[in-house]
């Protein structure tokens, strides 16, 4: 026998069939486009962006996440059901395409049939073995949401909607094909290359041809108007992410991480700073919360939200989409609350997992811009006595700047002023020039330095806080003038490199001072140590501990160097236990996004939740290379009581410690 | 030498500081008079000529009448120096009275070194040593800088004094302040909080030291204004001034307003990670460390005593 | 309205003190600067009673060199809307009854209604300047203000009093009000006000006559205090300095008995 099947069999070929269906589908296209333009016109309200540079680039992440389904991979349990489902009913799609082409057109115009023999057989057999996967990973998704009811996980009608007829499609295919396969295919040797479609047939055996017949028509053109329905709503439910969340990979961000927005304070025509109300945001923002899939992969990794704080990154994004559709002229600030906007870190958690490739960090330091700039607010008192503190002595801590050096007395090195001559300025940072405890984490790193005959310099009371927490915390012009002050101090010295002890420094003045024409190659100790000690000009021994470590943040996921700080900790011989939120999952220490001036009031405090589960791991030291983070866990080992069993610890600390005499 | 002392008299009463003006008279060779704006039923005890004006006719906030009263007595007395407390009455009058008599006012005496007054200046992380140049001085003292061992004794010779001078300012009264229970003015062992506590948290290793000694805990201003401790355990001028056996300032820098307010204390014990911190000069032991990892510390050993 | 807000630029008092050569007063160098504390409340409150009444002309004054002028620009960011600077480079070594005088000459015929001053500077401290150009000026002065309010020509102020306790205290205008801790918490500039404030008008004046003025008194000597005799540090490990306290006060009071 031919390998093919008749398409249109029973429900009837030519302009009876034809001219309904290509009439409908025309509704339902018109139906899409008109919903997509209403959509358009609101992201419009938004201020212009361009997102078309280093196409090249764009495609890449359009073709990884869309068809690699590389970020929804992350999570693998959801995430695996999602991408088969994905994969299924593309093929599916193709399959139809096919189908349309050859009847339609290639059979229509020129008689030529393609969908026959071999190739047939194998289609069928895709097609049938892609609807049943398709079906089983939408019934998993389903018992999902709706039986398994993950916690913070939304549902909405729009949700059943999409399940019912996403499934009444697929189903429906299957009896369509089983009604047709038990009227023309039973016993050939056709019938086991669409093994799906035998089974209905067998389960519909108990009809009459007549009665079949009726079944096959009647359900195919109601398949028809469900797969049109399916179409036409597209715009209107959360069927647009196909869409939305596609174009969000071309559109996406593409760096360095986690870098803002600068705003340009020399033009004197703009009057409005940072975002209060929807049109001050850009189009991408708007857009952003139509490609949301309210996925709450972001909520989950939010250590603000983990504990008690009323943010939740998915809810701003949210929020921002509902604006938008249905009150545009609300105040945003007071929609997303305050206390919401305050408690971000930006550790990147968020944006970090997103399969949609949403921004949410920006979207708030927005708000605190708005806050800051136009307002005067801050989240207390005590933030506005850090900025003023930094305005007057450069340092949020409300230190003499003259004395800020003096942390380095007698350890024999210079300041840039007194000899500009030197391999490498230290750029020590406010909390290691003026905290104790940070203090002797500088200390460390200067013996390090000089143990490995690099001659150290550094900028003592010369140096200012490089404006990172004052600019997360929305102060753009503090954070400027700081940002400018010191890239002149810095050039004005010929310096040629530049190694920091703190994540925040260290990115801020390798991204951000981009802005300012600041070139000059910055280090991170971590990555500055491991070198020196891979070209052994560095020598330690190896004196065995046993520890955990904690990938901060600004290290982490803003910079992926996750590999640096655990090759230095095995070279000194530790014994590393890792937490179970390692790496680009790390859970932050609560200090960024400027709140490392701030005060923790509400719910619960999320360094404590860190060090508990660093204990959890039984490791006597919890290694990190942060200032921020040493100063959080110094105190969360206090508030969680546990100071007996675990020791914060500086990676530059443990290295001194070991140095070969 | 002749000084004239400014006493006070507020809310009905005669302010019994009285006492220091008069301490601080008889560190000098001087003879000593004194004027008030008071009621002759609330005398102070002093062997002297006393000018009294009647308060209820020229009320107790009155600074241009006051100012023509006192300056009406100094034509009359001819005093070398006119010594004031440095409080919200003193600093208010004195400056009228250094404008009208072309004198050098010199605010806030601590001490006088070899007959020159001695000032705290630069939240009293330095001292000032000041020579007026006129004929006439006018002087504010620090509350608490000067004092005496024993209540005043004596009774003065009252002479009255009146004025037709009327005010351009108007007194409605008073508003008390919160009090709430503890009177640190009675205690014997007071732990201070003060800015190095660093956040209200921390009030609770305060509170527990201050048990742990049987005493109570208070705060310094900032602290105060902070919300952190109530305002009636506030520590300084504007709060109490304290006298107790054992007084130990936590993260407290020394500002002036709070040493004077206690700096009587029979012993004291500063905890403080700055060594230059002025509460140094008055502090019988100072232990250079971070409060809150020392009280903890100390708190566990006296348990265990 | 018109209001003149007087305000002086002082030491962060954080720094690291030196005494200068002539050992009179402190050194300049190494010293980071910043609006006296008090006079910031003068200036938020100001900024307050123009947001309220609307039709208010504030005129903030400072005298000093020309470092003077950055401070004096915080003061227009918060809201004032010109500035008088009187340039004076020794006015470090001006007795308050000339920093008056210089006051008092530039306001004599300027009639304002309300000048607002804090109480004292925080490195002086003589809490003098205020009533003094109040006096020079025939105005009638009301210090240590914690509260205002402003109705009809005349202001009602609580004055913070030892112990803790407000005097409630009014006077019509014209009048001199010198500002205490509690007032206010001053406002941090807004970026558009920080924008408008580099184009706001700041005179800059000459020191005018002072002669007659002053010479009433002169600075002996500027030091560090000597700590008290009996003042034993305590250094080290944490047990250590504990027990030894503990020592010491089982020893010298009778707290431990």
């Amino acid at each position: 026998m031919e390998f093919t099947r008749e398409i249109y069999w029973n429900v009837g070929h030519g302009f009876t069939t034809l001219a309904p269906m290509y009439g409908l589908l025309l509704v339902a296209l018109v139906v899409l486009a008109r919903g997509c333009l209403k959509r358009l016109k609101v992201y419009r309200l938004g201020k212009p962006l361009d997102r078309t540079d280093q196409r090249g680039e764009r495609v890449k992440n359009l073709l990884d996440n869309v068809f690699l389904q590389t970020q929804v991979y992350r999570v693998p349990g959801p995430g695996t059901a999602h991408s088969l489902f994905f994969w299924s009913f593309f093929i599916l799609a193709i399959g139809t395409a096919l189908i349309v082409a050859q009847a339609d057109f290639t059979d229509l115009f020129f008689g030529v049939k393609f969908l026959k023999g071999t190739f047939y057989k194998l289609f069928s057999i895709t097609l049938d073995l892609a609807g049943l996967l398709a079906i089983a990973m939408l019934g998993g998704l389903l018992v999902r949401r709706y039986l398994l009811r993950p916690e913070g996980l939304i549902t909405k009608p729009d949700d059943a909607l999409m399940h019912g007829l996403l499934l009444a499609i697929l189903i429906t295919g299957f009896v369509i094909e089983g009604a047709r396969m038990a009227v023309t295919e039973m016993g050939t040797p056709l019938a086991p290359w669409s093994p799906v479609g035998l089974m209905t047939a067998h389960l519909l055996g108990g009809l009459g041809e007549g009665a079949l017949r009726t079944l096959h028509a009647g359900l195919w053109w109601f398949h028809l108007l469900l797969a049109l329905a399916f179409i036409a709503v597209i715009p209107f439910t959360k069927f647009r992410h196909i869409l939305t969340t596609s174009a969000n990979s071309f559109l996406s961000d593409l760096g360095p991480t986690g870098k803002l927005t600068t705003i340009n304070l020399e033009d004197e025509t703009i009057e409005k700073f940072g975002a209060s109300g929807l049109t001050d945001l850009r189009w991408k923002d708007i857009f952003d919360a139509d490609a949301c899939t309210v996925c709450k992969r972001c909520q989950d990794r939010c250590p603000a939200f983990a504990t008690g704080k009323p943010l939740s990154p998915m809810r701003v994004v949210n929020q921002i989409g509902e604006i938008a559709f249905t009150q545009p002229e609300a105040n945003l600030i007071d929609t997303v609350d305050r206390d919401a906007i305050w408690a971000c870190t930006t550790c990147f958690a968020c944006q970090d997992i997103c399969p949609a490739s949403i921004e949410h960090v920006g979207k708030i330091i927005e708000m605190r811009r708005n806050l800051v700039l136009m307002e005067g607010e801050f989240p207390g008192e005590e933030v506005m006595t850090a900025m003023e503190q930094t305005e007057v002595n450069g340092n949020p801590l409300g230190m003499g700047y003259a004395s800020r050096g003096d942390w380095a007395e007698s350890l024999g090195i210079k300041t840039l002023a007194e000899d500009s001559e030197v391999d490498v300025l230290y750029f020590v940072g406010c909390y290691a020039s003026f905290d104790k405890r940070n203090i002797a984490v500088a200390k460390s790193f200067v013996k390090l330095c000089q143990a490995a005959g690099i001659k150290v310099g550094i900028l003592g009371k010369e140096e200012k806080c490089c404006g990172e927490p004052m600019r997360k915390m929305g102060n753009e012009y503090l954070y400027q003038t700081l940002a400018m002050e010191t890239v002149e101090t810095i050039k004005g010295y010929g310096v040629k490199k530049i190694v920091t002890t703190c994540p925040h420094c260290f990115n801020t003045l390798a991204k951000d001072y981009r802005d300012f024409d600041f070139d000059i190659p910055v280090e991170h100790h971590a990555v500055f140590l491991e070198q020196l000690i891979n070209t052994g000009k560095l020598r330690i021994k190896t004196d065995a501990f046993s520890c955990t470590y904690h990938d901060s943040c600004y290290l982490g996921r803003h910079n992926n160097l996750y590999e640096a700080p655990r090759n230095l900790i095995q070279s000194a011989g530790g014994k590393l236990t890792e937490m179970a939120q390692n790496r680009d999952q790390a859970f932050c220490c609560s200090a960024g996004g400027g709140r490392i001036m701030a005060e923790e009031n509400i719910g619960d405090r999320i360094n404590v939740k860190r060090v508990r589960m660093a204990v959890s791991t039984g490791a006597e030291q919890l290694v990190s290379n942060c200032p921020f983070c040493l100063t959080m866990f110094e105190d969360g080992v206090k508030g969680a009581d546990v100071e007996a069993q675990l020791r914060p610890k500086d990676l530059a600390e443990i290295l001194a410690e070991r140095l070969v005499d | 030498m002749k000084t004239l002392l400014v006493a006070e008299f507020r809310e009905g009463k005669l302010r019994v500081k009285y006492s220091q003006l008069i301490a601080f008279a008889k560190g000098l060779p001087t003879e000593a008079s004194m004027f008030l704006v008071g009621s002759p039923n609330d005398l102070p005890q002093f062997d002297g000529t006393l000018y009294l004006a009647d308060v209820g006719k020229y009320g107790e906030y009155n600074p241009s009448v006051h100012k023509q009263l006192l300056l009406d007595v100094i034509a009359k007395e001819q005093p070398d120096l006119i010594v004031f407390h440095h409080s919200s009455y003193g600093w208010d009058l004195a400056p009228r009275i250094a404008v009208a008599l072309k004198a050098a006012q010199i605010s806030e005496v601590v001490a006088i070194e070899d007959g020159v007054p001695v000032v705290p200046v630069c939240n009293a992380k330095l001292r000032r040593k000041i020579t007026s140049k006129t004929a006439q001085t006018i002087l504010t003292l620090q509350a608490g800088a000067f004092g005496m061992d024993e209540d005043p004794v004596g009774a003065p010779t009252v002479v009255p004094v009146d004025t037709e001078a009327r005010g351009k300012v108007e007194c409605h009264g008073y508003e008390a302040a919160k009090i709430e229970g503890v009177d640190l003015t009675k205690s014997e062992v007071i732990v201070s909080a003060g800015r190095g506590v660093g956040n209200p948290e921390n009030i609770a290793i305060v509170q527990a030291l201050a048990k742990a000694l049987g005493g109570e805990y208070g705060g310094s201003r900032p602290v105060v204004d902070a919300g952190w401790v109530d305002h009636d355990r506030q520590v300084g001028t504007t709060g109490r001034t304290v006298t107790p056996k054992l007084y130990v300032a936590c993260g407290i820098s020394g500002a002036i307003q709070h040493l004077a307010g206690m700096k009587k204390s029979e012993f004291i014990v500063a905890i403080n990670t700055d060594k230059d911190a002025p509460i140094g000069e008055v502090a019988d032991v100072f232990v250079v460390a971070d409060l809150k990892q020392f009280l903890p510390v100390l708190t566990e050993k006296l348990k265990a005593l | 309205m018109k209001i003149l807000i007087c305000i002086k630029q002082v030491p962060d008092m954080e720094s690291k003190f030196k005494i200068n050569a002539d050992g009179k007063w402190y050194d300049r160098t190494d010293l980071a600067w910043r609006m006296n504390e008090y006079d910031e409340y003068a200036v938020e409150q100001a900024v307050r009673l123009k947001e309220q009444v609307g039709e208010v002309d504030l005129t903030v004054l400072c005298i000093g060199p020309d470092q003077v002028k950055e401070t004096m620009k915080k003061a227009l960011a918060m809201g004032c809307d010109r500035g008088v600077h009187i340039a004076d480079n020794d006015s470090h070594t001006r007795e308050p009854i000339e920093i008056a005088a210089m006051v008092a000459d530039f306001a004599k015929d300027k009639n304002f209604d309300i000048i607002f001053t804090g109480m004292q500077s925080q490195d002086r401290g003589s809490a003098q300047v205020g009533v003094m150009v109040a006096e020079l000026l025939g105005l009638p002065a009301i210090t240590t203000i914690v509260a205002f309010t402003f109705e009809n020509g005349t202001v009602q102020v609580k004055r913070e009093l030892e112990g803790g306790g407000k005097a409630l205290v009014s006077a019509a205008i014209p009048v001199v009000l010198t500002c205490q801790l509690g007032l206010n918490t001053p406002r941090y500039p807004t970026l558009p006000n920080i924008m408008k404030a580099k184009k706001k008008e700041l005179l800059t004046l000459a020191v005018p006559d002072l002669s007659g003025i002053g010479a009433c008194q002169e600075t002996a000597a500027c030091y560090f205090p000597e700590r008290k005799g009996s003042g034993i540090v305590l250094e080290g490990e944490l047990p250590e300095m504990a027990d030894k306290l503990i020592h010491l006060l089982k020893e010298k009071t009778g707290v431990l008995a």
